[in-house]
C-alpha cells in the first residue's frame, strides 16, 4: 500500500514537472498566443480584448494555477451568452479548434491507439520470433540477413520508409489504400486495411531494435548453466527455448515494449504525418504551428501520463514475469 | 473529337495563349475535363481545421467559405482581367457624400438553408458579431471604419449605431471617414450573414446556417468536412458561384507530397480532387516528368509580392541612399531560381508594390538594372551615402515556417557583391512575428515577406505596409516607414469613390514609396496547384492568385 502510494505521489509530482517546464518553456518564447484571435488587421484593441477572453492577460505563474484549478473546478472563458465553459476536469480549451482539450484528445486517442497497438503486436511479434531464430541460427545466413535488417530498421528515417511504402506499394502496385482512414466503429474491415502500411513501416523501425535485444539475451541466455542443466536432464529444446531461455529474455522486452508503446500513444508524429492520420502526434505539430498553448500543454501532459503509466505497468509486470522481482 | 469538344479546345487554347505570354502558363483546366453539374468535388487540405464561421475567417472570397456563405457583394476573377466587385447578396453600394455613408440593397426572395428569409438584419447581426471578442481572428478592416473600437458585440444587448436597417432589404453603414473601397469590404468574411439571434455558440462553424450553394453535412474534427447543396440556393439569383458538383469532400490534414503523388497518379476518388496546397518546387520538378500530371498543373499568372523589407528606423538603413543601393544590389534572377527552380515557375520580377491582377496598377521601374542587379551601380550609392567599403554585420532575420532558408541565401550572396555583409538569423514563427509586428524596437536590420491583398485593390496592398499607423502593435508595416505625406495621401486616396481616380491616386503612391526604398519588391510569386483528370473550369485569374473555388466542377 505504501509502495502503491508512493509511487502514485511520484507520478503526480512528474506531471506537475512536466506541466511546469511546458508553461515556463512557452513564456520564455517571445510569441504572443492572442494574436491568433486578434484577427487582421491586428489592432492594440483587439489583441487586447483577445487576451484577456483567452486568459492571456494574467501574469504566467498566475495563468498557471489557474490551470491546475481547472482540472477540478472546470473554467469559464469570457461573460454572457458566449462565455465558453469548459467542464472538470478541464484540462484547457483550444481556441484555435474551439474545443475542450479533453475532447481534442479524446478524438484523437482511437487513431493513435489504433496505430499503436498494431504496429506494437507486429514489431514485438516479429521482432521477438526473428531475434530468437537469429540467435539459435548464429552466424548462419538467416542471422545475417535479420542483422543487417535491423541495422536498416534502425537507421532508415520512419518518414522515408513510410514515403518509400507509400510510392511502391500505394503508387506503383496498388495494393494498399493511401491516405484514407477509417474508424473500427465505421468499418474494421476497411480500418485494417487502411493500417496495414503504417502499422508495418512503424513495425519495422521498432522491429529492429526488438531484433537486436533478443538476439543477444538470448545468446546470452542460452549460454547460462540452467539451460546447460535443463539439456543434461534430457527437457527438450523447444521447451528448454520456450520455457526456460524466453521467459528470461522477455524481461527487457517488456520494459522497452511498455515504455515505446506509451510514448508512442502519445503520438507517432512522423508517421501520422507521412499516412495523414488524425491521431494525437497531429495534433500535438499543429499545436506547436499555431500557438495552441493550452493543445500543447494538454498533449504534453498525457504524453508525459502515458509514459509514467506504461513504466508503472513495466514494473508491476516485472513481479509477474519474474518471482524474484514480487513485493513481499 | 466532338466539333463541341473541338470549340472548346480552341476556346480554351485561344484562352491560355492570351493571358499567359511566353511563360507557357495553364490558367484552366483542359476541354476533356468540361465540368458538368453533380458528383463529388475532393478538396485535398493540408489543415486539419476549416473555418466556416464567418466573423473567424480570412478567408478569400472564392475559396472554402464562399461555398457556405454569400456575402453582401463579391468578386468577379477572370483571367487577363482585373477582379471587379460584383452584387452577391446586395447590390455593390452606393454613396451619397462620398463615401460615407453606404447603403446596400438586398435582392429579393434569398433564404437561409433552414428556409428562413435572409434579411438585412441578418447581415447586421453578422458584422456585429465579428466585433464580439469570442469570435476574433478574422478579417477586420471593417471594425475601425464603423467606430466599434468599445463595441463588444450584440450579444450583450447593444447594437452598433453606425449599421441602419430600415427595411428587410435595405442597410445602411455610416462610417467614421470616407472610404471608397467600403464596396470591397463588404465582401468580406464578416458580411456574410448570420440569423439575427443566432450563432453564439463557439462551435458555430461546425454547423453554419448557410447561404451559398452548400451547406454543411458532417463536420468531423480534423478528418473530413462534407458539404452537400443547400436546398434553398438560387442559382439565378448567384452571379459568383456556379454550384456545380452535388457534394463537396475536405479531406484534413492531408500531406502535401502524398498528395503530389496521389493527384499525379490520378486514380480512383482522386481524379475528381484537387490539392488546396502550393505545388513544392521539388514537387513540380517531380510532376515534370509525368506528362499526365504535368498538363494538370495550373500555375497562376502572378501572385503575391515578395519583397526584402529594409527597417527604415535603423541606421544605416535610415538613410534612403543605403536603401536605393539595395534595389540595385538585389539579384532578382538567383532569387527566382531559389524560390522555384526556374523563373518560369517563380514568378515575374516585381519592380512595384501593387501586385498584378488589381485596377490600376501601373507598371514602372524606378531603379533599372538587369535582373542579376547592378552591384557597380549599388556600390557607387553606397559611397554617396559614407560608405564606400560597404557595410558590415546586417542582420536578416527569418521565418523558419515559411522555408526561406535559400531564397535568402541568395539575397545574401547578391548583396555580397556590393560589399553588403548580412548574417542570416531564422526564428520560429511566433518569434518571428513578435520581433518584426509587435516588438517596439527590433534588432534586424532586412527581412524577407510577401504580401497578397485580402481585397482587389491597391488599398489592400499599400495602407498595410505603408502606413505609420501599422507600424508594430500586430500590424504589418516591418519596414517600419514612417512618412507623413504618404500617410496623407494614403488617407486621401482611401476616402476616393471613383476606383478610376483613386487608381491613379494609389500608382502615384507606389512611385512615391519606391522613390523612399523601404523594401525591395522581388519576385510576383507564382502558385502551382495540381488536379485531378476529372476536375473541370479549375483556373487561376489574374488576381488571386488561387483556384475559384466557386467555380470548379467536375466531368462524368
Amino acid at each position: 500500500m505504501r509502495y502503491a502510494l508512493t509511487r502514485l505521489g511520484g507520478m503526480v509530482l512528474v506531471l506537475l514537472i512536466v506541466a511546469f517546464c511546458t508553461f515556463v518553456v512557452f513564456y520564455l518564447v517571445p510569441s504572443d498566443p492572442a494574436l491568433l484571435a486578434c484577427g487582421k488587421p491586428c489592432t492594440p484593441e483587439n489583441l487586447a480584448l483577445a487576451r484577456e477572453f483567452m486568459g492571456f492577460d494574467e501574469p504566467w505563474w498566475q495563468q498557471f494555477l489557474t490551470f491546475l484549478g481547472g482540472i477540478f473546478t472546470g473554467r469559464t472563458f469570457g461573460t454572457g451568452a458566449t462565455a465558453i465553459h469548459c467542464a472538470a476536469p478541464c484540462f484547457g480549451y483550444s481556441f484555435r479548434q474551439n474545443t475542450d482539450v479533453l475532447e481534442l484528445i479524446g478524438d484523437r486517442l482511437p487513431v493513435t491507439f489504433s496505430l499503436a497497438i498494431g504496429a506494437a503486436v507486429l514489431w514485438v511479434v516479429a521482432g521477438v520470433a526473428i531475434g530468437v531464430l537469429a540467435a539459435l541460427r548464429k552466424d548462419t545466413w538467416f542471422d545475417r540477413v535479420a542483422l543487417a535488417g535491423s541495422v536498416i530498421g534502425v537507421s532508415a528515417p520512419v518518414y522515408l520508409v513510410g514515403l518509400l511504402g507509400i510510392l511502391v506499394l500505394g503508387f506503383q502496385l496498388d495494393v494498399v489504400p493511401v491516405g484514407n482512414y477509417t474508424a473500427f466503429a465505421d468499418d474494421p474491415v476497411r480500418w485494417a486495411w487502411g493500417l496495414v502500411l503504417p502499422w508495418c513501416v512503424l513495425a519495422f523501425a521498432h522491429g529492429a531494435h526488438y531484433v537486436k535485444l533478443t538476439r543477444s539475451q538470448m545468446l546470452e541466455t542460452m549460454s547460462e548453466d540452467f539451460i546447460r542443466t535443463a539439456r543434461a536432464k534430457g527437457v527438450p529444446e523447444r521447451t528448454v527455448v520456450g520455457k526456460h531461455a524466453l521467459r528470461n529474455v522477455l524481461l527487457p522486452v517488456v520494459t522497452l515494449t511498455g515504455i515505446e508503446f506509451g510514448s508512442l500513444l502519445g503520438g507517432a508524429v512522423i508517421t501520422e504525418r507521412v499516412f495523414s492520420l488524425p491521431g494525437l502526434g497531429g495534433l500535438l505539430i499543429e499545436a506547436v504551428h499555431n500557438r495552441d498553448l493550452p493543445t500543447l500543454l494538454g498533449c504534453t501532459l498525457f504524453s508525459g501520463f502515458l509514459v509514467v503509466v506504461a513504466n508503472a505497468v513495466v514494473d508491476l509486470s516485472y513481479g509477474v514475469l519474474d518471482p524474484r522481482a514480487r513485493l513481499t | 473529337m466532338s466539333s463541341k469538344k473541338l470549340l472548346a479546345v480552341v476556346l480554351v487554347g485561344a484562352l491560355g495563349a492570351a493571358a499567359c505570354g511566353a511563360n507557357d502558363q495553364k490558367p484552366s483546366g483542359d476541354a476533356a475535363a468540361k465540368p458538368d453539374k453533380g458528383g463529388t468535388l475532393r478538396v485535398l487540405s493540408e489543415s486539419r481545421t476549416l473555418n466556416f464561421d464567418p466573423a473567424k475567417s480570412q478567408s478569400l472570397a472564392i475559396t472554402t467559405l464562399g461555398l457556405v456563405h454569400r456575402r453582401l457583394t463579391g468578386w468577379q476573377n477572370a483571367v487577363g482581367q482585373p477582379a471587379k466587385v460584383v452584387p452577391d447578396l446586395g447590390d455593390t453600394g452606393k454613396t451619397t457624400d462620398g463615401g460615407r455613408t453606404w447603403t446596400f440593397v438586398l435582392q429579393d426572395g434569398l433564404k437561409f438553408s433552414d428556409g428562413t428569409p435572409i434579411t438585412s438584419a441578418d447581415v447586421k447581426w453578422g458584422v456585429e458579431r465579428s466585433f464580439a471578442p469570442a469570435f476574433g481572428g478574422g478579417l477586420g478592416y471593417h471594425k475601425d471604419l464603423l467606430g466599434g473600437a468599445d463595441y463588444k458585440g450584440p450579444f450583450e444587448g447593444k447594437e452598433l449605431d453606425s449599421i441602419e436597417t430600415p427595411d428587410p432589404k435595405t442597410i445602411t453603414f455610416k462610417l467614421t471617414r470616407p472610404y471608397g473601397d467600403w464596396p470591397w469590404i463588404a465582401s468580406t468574411p464578416a458580411f456574410a450573414p448570420v440569423p439575427k439571434g443566432k450563432g453564439a455558440e463557439p462551435d458555430y462553424q461546425e454547423h453554419a446556417i448557410a447561404s451559398g450553394p452548400y451547406q454543411i453535412q458532417t463536420y468531423t474534427k480534423g478528418v473530413e468536412v462534407k458539404l452537400s447543396r443547400n436546398p434553398n440556393w438560387d442559382g439565378s439569383k448567384d452571379q459568383v458561384r456556379a454550384g456545380l458538383p452535388d457534394e463537396v469532400v475536405f479531406q484534413l490534414g492531408q500531406d502535401a507530397s502524398v498528395v503530389s503523388q496521389r493527384l499525379a497518379a490520378d486514380s480512383g476518388d482522386d481524379q475528381f480532387a484537387f490539392g488546396a496546397s502550393f505545388a513544392s518546387p521539388a514537387q513540380l520538378a517531380q510532376l515534370q516528368a509525368n506528362a499526365s500530371a504535368k498538363s494538370r498543373v495550373v500555375t497562376s499568372k502572378s501572385g503575391a509580392v515578395a519583397y526584402v523589407a529594409l527597417n527604415t528606423q535603423k541606421a544605416p538603413l535610415n538613410d534612403v541612399k543605403v536603401r536605393q543601393a539595395f534595389q540595385y544590389a538585389v539579384n532578382r534572377s538567383a532569387y527566382q531560381i531559389a524560390s522555384a527552380g526556374t523563373a518560369a515557375l517563380a514568378g515575374d520580377a516585381a519592380t512595384t508594390l501593387i501586385t498584378q491582377g488589381i485596377e490600376g496598377r501601373e507598371q514602372f521601374d524606378l531603379y533599372p538594372s538587369k535582373p542579376e542587379g547592378d552591384p557597380d551601380k549599388a556600390k557607387a550609392l553606397l559611397a554617396e551615402a559614407g560608405f564606400p567599403n560597404g557595410l558590415e554585420n546586417l542582420s536578416l532575420v527569418l521565418n523558419k515556417s515559411n522555408n526561406q532558408t535559400e531564397k535568402a541565401e541568395a539575397i545574401q550572396a547578391a548583396l555580397a557583391r556590393a560589399n553588403i555583409k548580412v548574417t542570416l538569423r531564422t526564428l520560429e514563427a511566433d518569434a518571428f512575428e513578435t520581433e518584426t509586428n509587435l516588438s517596439e524596437n527590433p534588432t534586424y536590420d532586412l527581412t524577407l515577406s510577401s504580401w497578397q491583398p485580402d481585397f482587389p485593390s491597391a488599398n489592400a496592398n499599400i495602407q498595410p505596409l505603408f502606413a505609420t499607423s501599422e507600424i508594430g502593435k500586430g500590424g504589418y508595416n516591418i519596414s517600419r516607414y514612417s512618412n507623413p505625406e504618404v500617410d496623407k495621401l494614403i488617407e486621401e486616396a482611401q476616402s476616393t469613390v471613383d476606383p478610376a481616380e483613386a487608381g491613379k491616386k494609389w500608382a502615384a503612391i507606389d512611385k512615391r514609396i519606391l522613390q523612399d526604398s523601404p523594401v525591395v519588391p522581388l519576385i510576383y510569386t507564382r502558385n502551382s496547384f495540381i488536379h485531378g483528370s476529372k476536375v473541370g473550369n479549375f483556373f487561376i485569374a489574374d488576381f488571386p492568385a488561387y483556384p475559384n473555388y466557386l467555380q470548379v466542377g467536375i466531368s462524368k
